[in-house]
Parts: structure tokens; sequence; C-alpha cells
């Protein structure tokens, strides 16, 4: 939001820059806030300088009675019809130190036009609050009350030894005055514990406003929790806390202008267009902390119950167990639950009441605070215990604590939590030996060693073998050498899988070769065009494709094809039988006995013929 | 010429596979100190009976009852710790040994020792044993892999056999992690036994650490790892802590 009003304004003096027009004289005007305060109750002055931006105003304004101080300078641009004059405002902060009227003088302002005069202004400053009609400070000291404070709140004055007592460190802050925290305050003192206060970087505060003295203060929270560790009077005070605050500062410093007598929203109003290059006011690191608390510690009393392990506060106890049957040895695990309020750190596992015909073992715990310093919550314990015999219940478990508020020892019991723990004292012998027994080989007894009720097993003489290995069976070599056993079988079927489909693949490629060469003779054949024994040749060439292309599977080769085997290949009538024979007659005569035995051509009938044997090869 | 480097070659296999190959002396005399043991332990002599067990461990002739008679002998010395402790070491090599799981369960419990507690997956995958599942893993693979290169060349790919290798699939899947589970599990390759009384497990490696769980000898652990003279090992109830190396040994060796 800053950023916009910064270019807003940035945009604006660029378009002012073109269209402005300067005023014809520098005037000055001066006025106060209010004009009725009380002691130290500071009150605005500005000079508003229009027309001229190389004003100076007075350094140094004194008035008996009123601390005055410049804290810098403002620019205010105002636009009227397109016309826009250029103010400049010089603020001053006036800090009344003593009641009365005061007339604050007309004040000279060197302007490029000549000295210019304000008019004078006066102020009625009442007696403040208290009703003291002049400030406690000398002129120019700092108040650091008005700024900041520190206070601890403890909520009792009396506590025994070892209770925990919640603590709050507040640290308040003048909203009027810019101010940063840079350390907590630590609690000093001693005789007692506490709680680590979060440093400056991990601090998370609650956040409050209060007003002081008629000032608006931001309150910062710090939680802890003090237990005091021996008897007595406990001095304890919040000490050190750090701040850098902001302080107004004279002539030659430039801070912002604490309010806007201009407008309530004035853009220009901002600490950027005081002064963007140099910071805005004196900053000072100031320490600060609280009065003194006095807490009476009072001593534990006597006589504390054997279960008491230093809890003091108020608690409560549940208790449970798991499972609730069990054979004699099986472990039970017992649960506790101390929760309420107190000094949890030395809250210990609560205690068997009767532990005999039990086994212990130490416990666990668990603590989950309800607050943020851990004074409430929720402490579970986990104890795990075996039964040595046969039991009906597990004894109550007993916690004790002191508590303040009664100012005497209370002793917590458990319910007796009833559970059903069976069998002897060594429970698994009997199904132990039960399962020896169906063993179907059955080991080898040693006659010396008798076993008796409730003892181990016999030795074992047949072993099995030796050199056994712990390994398990994926990391031996055996398990992976059988690994290529269907290995091998898996790749030799592959292969043999793709040989034979590539061998199936090149017998295909031969059929439809044969296919081709058996429909182009035949094309050939029907346009009568060659001479005798070329044609019966061609003829007989198609007739044994045709038989080796009808006996797939048999691998017949179309040369090795003769007169019977073409017969044969196909259902023929006799008479096509006859013509068959005749054609491959035909063609070895002619082949054999040469071109001029032959007719130059063939008989159409006979091609006819010729063509319709072929055709029924089908 | 084939023959005898197709010999050759199943030969150098069997070597390679038979880690008892070429020992048969060794296991002779690994035969008569077994025997001279257990007349020591039916003697009662069990120190010397421990003594001569021992060699055999040390000697690395291993078998479930080596171990278990160990065991019962540790037993009689008192030293429930070791016994408990070779007693697993019987059924890492042979889970359905019924005398070792019988005298286990006994001392066990004399010993009053603390147990893992076994998780989801080991307590359901109790029906076969960690090699078991490895074989069922292999036998899976390699039926799926015979399927899928069936479905490869088939000329027309049936639904029952795309099930077959789906459930192949799954079945070696479900095999390699019972494998896996077993093995990382409580009862898996990180299992040790507490030897030694009175062992407190710590929160870090010093004497004078807080102490997480007492564990009493034979009790179970998982070491986790190892720093210097300390162990950092999952201990029962879920708890974890740091207790001195030497105070446990791994059940496997």
């Amino acid at each position: 939001m800053l950023l916009f009003r910064r270019i807003g304004f940035f945009l604006f003096l660029a378009l002012a820059g073109a269209t402005s027009v300067r005023a014809d004289a520098p005037t000055v005007t001066a006025v106060l806030t209010s004009s009725e305060t009380e002691v130290d109750q500071p009150v605005q002055l500005q000079i508003k300088v229009t027309g001229d931006s190389n004003a100076n105003p007075p350094e140094e304004i004194a008035v008996d009675g009123l601390d005055i101080r410049y804290t810098g300078q403002s620019q205010l641009m105002e636009g009227r019809n397109l016309r826009f004059t250029y103010s400049f405002v010089y603020n001053y902060t006036i800090l009344p130190l003593k009641a009365g009227t005061f007339t604050i003088p007309p004040q000279t302002v060197q302007t490029s036009s000549g000295p210019l005069r304000t008019p004078a202004l006066t102020l009625n400053v009442a007696p403040n609050d208290d009703g003291s009609t002049s400030t406690r400070r000398g002129k120019g000291s700092l108040n650091l009350k008005d700024i900041v404070f520190c206070e601890l709140v403890i909520p009792k004055t009396t506590a025994y030894v070892g209770e925990t007592i919640p603590a709050e460190i507040r640290l308040g802050f003048n909203t009027r005055v810019p101010s940063r925290l840079v350390q907590p305050a630590m609690l000093s003192g001693q005789g007692f514990t506490s709680q680590r206060l979060p440093n400056a970087a991990e601090q998370n505060p609650d956040q409050s406003m209060r007003t002081v003295n008629g000032r608006p203060f931001e309150v910062l929270t710090f939680k802890t929790a003090i237990t005091p560790a021996r008897s007595g009077k406990l001095e304890i005070a919040a000490k050190d806390a750090k701040a850098i605050v902001q302080v107004p500062r004279r002539r030659g410093s430039r801070p912002r202008s604490p309010f806007d007598l201009f407008g309530m929203d004035d853009p220009f109003n901002d600490p950027f267009f005081n002064d963007p290059f140099s910071g805005v006011g004196e900053q000072r690191e100031v320490t600060f902390s609280s009065e003194t608390t006095t807490i009476d510690v009072k001593p534990l009393p006597p006589n504390a119950p054997p279960s008491f392990s230093g809890a003091v506060g108020h608690f409560n106890l549940t208790t449970d167990v798991k499972p609730k049957t069990a054979q004699v040895g099986d472990p039970l695990t017992l649960t506790a639950t101390v929760s309420g309020r107190g000094n949890f750190d030395r809250v210990n596992a609560p205690v068997l009441e009767d532990d005999r015909g039990w086994h212990t073992y130490p416990p666990g715990s668990n603590f989950k605070a309800d607050d943020d310093i851990g004074l409430s919550g929720t402490k579970t314990f986990e104890m795990v215990l075996t039964p040595n015999e046969p039991k009906k219940k597990v004894p109550p478990l007993l916690f004790s604590y002191f508590d303040p508020l009664k100012e005497k020892y209370v002793t917590l019991k458990g319910n007796k939590l009833p559970v059903v723990v069976e069998g002897g004292a060594a429970p698994s012998a009997t199904p132990a030996i039960a399962s020896a027994t169906k063993n179907p080989q059955p080991p080898t007894a040693q006659p010396t060693a008798a076993p008796r009720e409730q003892d181990i097993l016999y030795q074992l003489t047949d072993h099995g073998g030796w050199g056994r290995s712990f390994r398990p069976v994926f990391q031996q070599p055996v398990f992976w050498a059988v690994q290529g056993i269907p290995f091998l079988a898996l790749v030799g079927f592959f292969g043999w899988e793709m040989r034979r489909r590539r061998l199936e693949n090149r017998a295909g490629q031969r059929r439809l070769a044969w296919e081709q060469e058996s429909a182009e003779l035949h094309r050939k054949l029907r346009r009568a065009n060659d001479p005798a024994d070329k044609y019966f040749a061609d003829a007989l060439r198609v007739v044994q494709l045709k038989t080796a292309l009808a006996a797939p599977g048999r691998a017949v080769e179309p040369n090795t094809v003769d007169a019977e085997t073409a017969v044969a290949a196909f259902d023929l009538p006799d008479e096509k039988r006859a013509r068959m024979r005749e054609l491959f007659r035909q063609s070895d005569e002619l082949r054999y006995s040469g071109r001029g035995n032959g007719n130059g051509a063939v008989a159409e009938e006979t091609r006819r013929e010729v063509l319709d044997l072929i055709d029924s090869l089908n | 010429m084939r023959a005898r480097i197709f010999l050759l070659l199943c030969g150098a296999a069997l070597c390679l596979t038979t880690p008892a190959f070429g020992a048969p002396a060794a296991a002779a005399d690994a035969e008569k100190i077994f025997t001279k043991a257990n007349a020591d332990y039916a003697a009662g002599k069990f120190p010397a009976a421990i003594e001569a067990y021992e060699s055999l461990v040390q000697s690395r002739n291993w078998n479930p009852t080596l171990f278990y008679d160990l065991g019962n002998a540790y037993f009689r010395s008192g030293d429930l710790g070791r016994a408990i402790l070779n007693y697993e070491r019987a059924l890492a090599l042979d889970p359905n040994q019924p005398e070792a799981r019988a005298n286990l369960q006994l001392v066990r419990d004399q010993a009053r020792a603390l147990q893992l507690t076994a998780g989801w997956p080991e307590a359901h995958l109790d029906f076969l044993t960690r090699d078991q599942y490895a074989w069922l893993a292999m036998i899976a693979f390699w039926s799926g892999a015979a399927i899928l290169c069936g479905l490869y060349f088939a000329r027309r790919r049936s639904v029952v056999w795309i099930f077959a290798l789906a459930l192949s699939a799954a079945v070696s899947a479900g095999a390699a992690l019972a494998v896996y589970e077993l093995e990382t599990g409580s009862a898996g390759r990180d299992l040790a036994i507490v030897t030694q009384k009175n062992i407190q497990a710590r929160l870090a490696t010093a004497e004078s650490a807080g102490t997480v769980l007492a564990l009493p000898a034979g009790s179970e652990i998982k070491i986790l790892s190892t720093r210097g003279e300390w162990s950092y090992a999952a201990l029962p109830n879920d708890l974890q802590g740091w207790i001195p190396a030497k105070a446990a040994e791994p059940v496997r060796l």
C-alpha cells in the first residue's frame, strides 16, 4: 500500500510539473493540533510554507515551560482547477513541562521573497491526572516509563518448595513512539528454577492493548513458570529487557510527523516523504526491568508417604492393564495416567501397592501438556510386569503428591484391575512337550537325563549332516544354479520356436512364388500364340505347380511331379485323368522329339481341352 | 570331446554348490566330537559338553541338532541367555524343529526374557518359511516367464493363460515381498539375543545415560546399527535404545 502511495506521489509530481503554476508570492501559516493539553501531553506545531521550496523555518523555538523540538518536514501538493500549489510543512513537538497559558510568539521564516512571520499561538496547559502541575523530569530528559514498561505478574505470594507457579512478564510499548523489542526480560533471583524464555527470534508472545496514564500501550506477554527450590523469602524480578525506541531529536534530524494536520488520510503524510534517505528520529536502545516481587516459600511438611516423589500440585490417576488374560510369565502392560496441574517434571511412575508375585520392569513415560508452560497436562506411564504365579487382579497403583491448597499430602490409589492369570510356575512345559510328541521322528533319548516335569527335552543325536548354513537360500549358489534350468529351457524353447517360424515363413514364400508363376503361365496359355512345344511345356508346368500347391505339408517339388502324381493329387473323372496323361505324354514328346516333329501351332480344340483340364485342377 | 567338457562342467558346478565337498575327513572328526559332547552331557559334564559343542560351532560344522544340544547344555549350566540364543539358532536352521521350540518357550519363561513384537506381515506369513517363500517366488516367476513366452508365440491368446500369467506374477511378487518381510522383520537377519545379565538399554552410548528398558538375559533385540562398543537396537515393547555390543550375540552366524 505504501509503495502505491509513493508511486502515485511521483506520478502526481510529474503531472504537477507539467501543469503547475507557482504561486505568485510565498505565504506562511502556523497551527497547533490542539490549544488545550496537559502537562506531559505533547501537541504538535506545524508551520506551513506555500509557494517556496527553499524556505528556512526557525531552528529553535524557545518558550519557558514548553519543550519544543523540531521533528521533521513534509510536503503537500494541493490542486484546484488544474492549478497546483506546493507546500512544505515543518513539524514541531511541544511537550508542556508545567501548567499554565503559554504564548508561542510569531516565528520568522526566511523565504526567497524575504522573511515572513507566523501568527502568535496560545496554548493552555492543565495539570495532569495525578495533579502535578509540572513535569517530574528535567528539561530535555526522557521519561522511560512513558515509552516502555516491564511487569512481572505472579498470582500468589506464598508457595511451597517444588510448587510450580505460573508467571507472566509483560512488556509495554507506547504505541505513539516507534519501538522494537530486542531482548525479552529475564527472570532474576536466587532459589528458584524457571522455564527457559524464548529469545527474540523465536518469541511469539500474546499481544494486547492497554492504556496507562492516558497513553496507549501495546503489551507483549511472555508466559513462564517458576519453581522454588528452597524455603524462605524469594525475591524475583524480570530484568534487562532491551528495546530500541525512536525519540524526537532537535533540529538537524528529520523524524516523521506524528500526526496529520491537513488530512487524516493524507498520502503525503508518510515517513518516506519526511526523509526517505536518512531514516526517522533518533533511535536509542533502552534497558528496562520490573519491580522486584517477593514470594514467601514454605518447606514441605515432614512425613511424606513412601510413594511421594516430589510432585506438588493437584493430580488425578487412572489405570488400565492389557491383556486381561494371560499365562504365568506372560507380560502385561499396565498403563497409569496422571493428569492435572503441577510440576510434572517431578511426577514419577506410580508404584504397585503389593508387588509380591510380580516381576516389574522400568516404565516408559510420555507427557502431553495442555498449556504453553507445561503446568497442566497428562503424563502416561507404561509398565511391563509379568506374573510369577496365577493371579486374579493386578494390585492397585499408588501415587502421592503434595496439594498446596489443602496443604497436605494426598495419596491416590488406582483401581484393582481384574485379570486372569493362569498356569503353573512354568506354564509352557506342557505344550512344549506336547508339541514334541507330534514329531514324526521322535528324538533319541539319553537314558541318564530323564525328563522331569517342567524340564527341557532330551538331547538329540540324529543331526542329519553337517555344514548347514544360516544364509538364506537365495544367498546360496545352488539357488541361482537351479535358476539356470528353467532359464535354459526357456531360451531353448524360444530359439526352437523362432526357427520353426522362420522355416514356415520360407515355405510360404515358395508357395507364393508358385502361385504367381502358375497364374502367369495360365494367362500365357490363354493368349495362344506360342508354338506347340512351348505351349505344352507351359501347360505341363502349370499342372505341376498346381499339383505341388495342392499338396501342402508334403513338400512336393513341382519339377518332380509326373502324370500319376498329378492324377492322384486331384479328384478327377476318368476322362480328365486320361487327358492328363495325354498332356504329359504330348509334352514329353514335343520336348524330346524336337521342334521340327511338332506342329507349329496348337489346334484350337486342343488348346480348349488343355485349358479346361487346367481349370479343373482347383 | 563334448561329453568330457560336459562332465568337467558338471563337476565344477558340483564343487561350487556343495560346501562340504572334499571334506569327508572333517565330517568324521565332527561326528566324533559330537558323540563325545553328547556323552559328556549325559554324564553331567556340562562345561565339557559346551566346550565340545562350541568347537564344532567354531569349525562351522553346523546343524540344528548341534545348536539344540548346545542350548540344552547351557541351560543345564545355568546360562539361560545362551541357551535361548542356541535354541534360536537351531530354529533359524530348522524352523520346524519341535524340540527347540518347546525348550525355547520353557527357558524363555524361566528367564522372563522379553520378545520383540512381530509386525503384521510377519505374524500372518508364518505358514511357510523364508526359504520356502524364496522357492515359491522362483517357481512362480519361471512359470510366469514360460506362460509369457507361450503367449508371445501363440496364434490366439487365451484368457485363461493371461489369467495364469497374472496369477504367476502376483504369486511371485507376493512371495518375494514375504521373503523381504521375514528377512528384515523381528526374526530376520538382525535378530540378536541378550546373553549377559542385568543389561540396561540406554538413551545414549554411555553407562550414565538414562535407562530405556531393563533387558533380562535371553531377551530378543534387533540390531539397527553399531557404533564402537555400542549397538543401537530395536527393543521389546516397541522401544529403541543403546546396549553394549558385547551384551548380545546375533542369532545368525
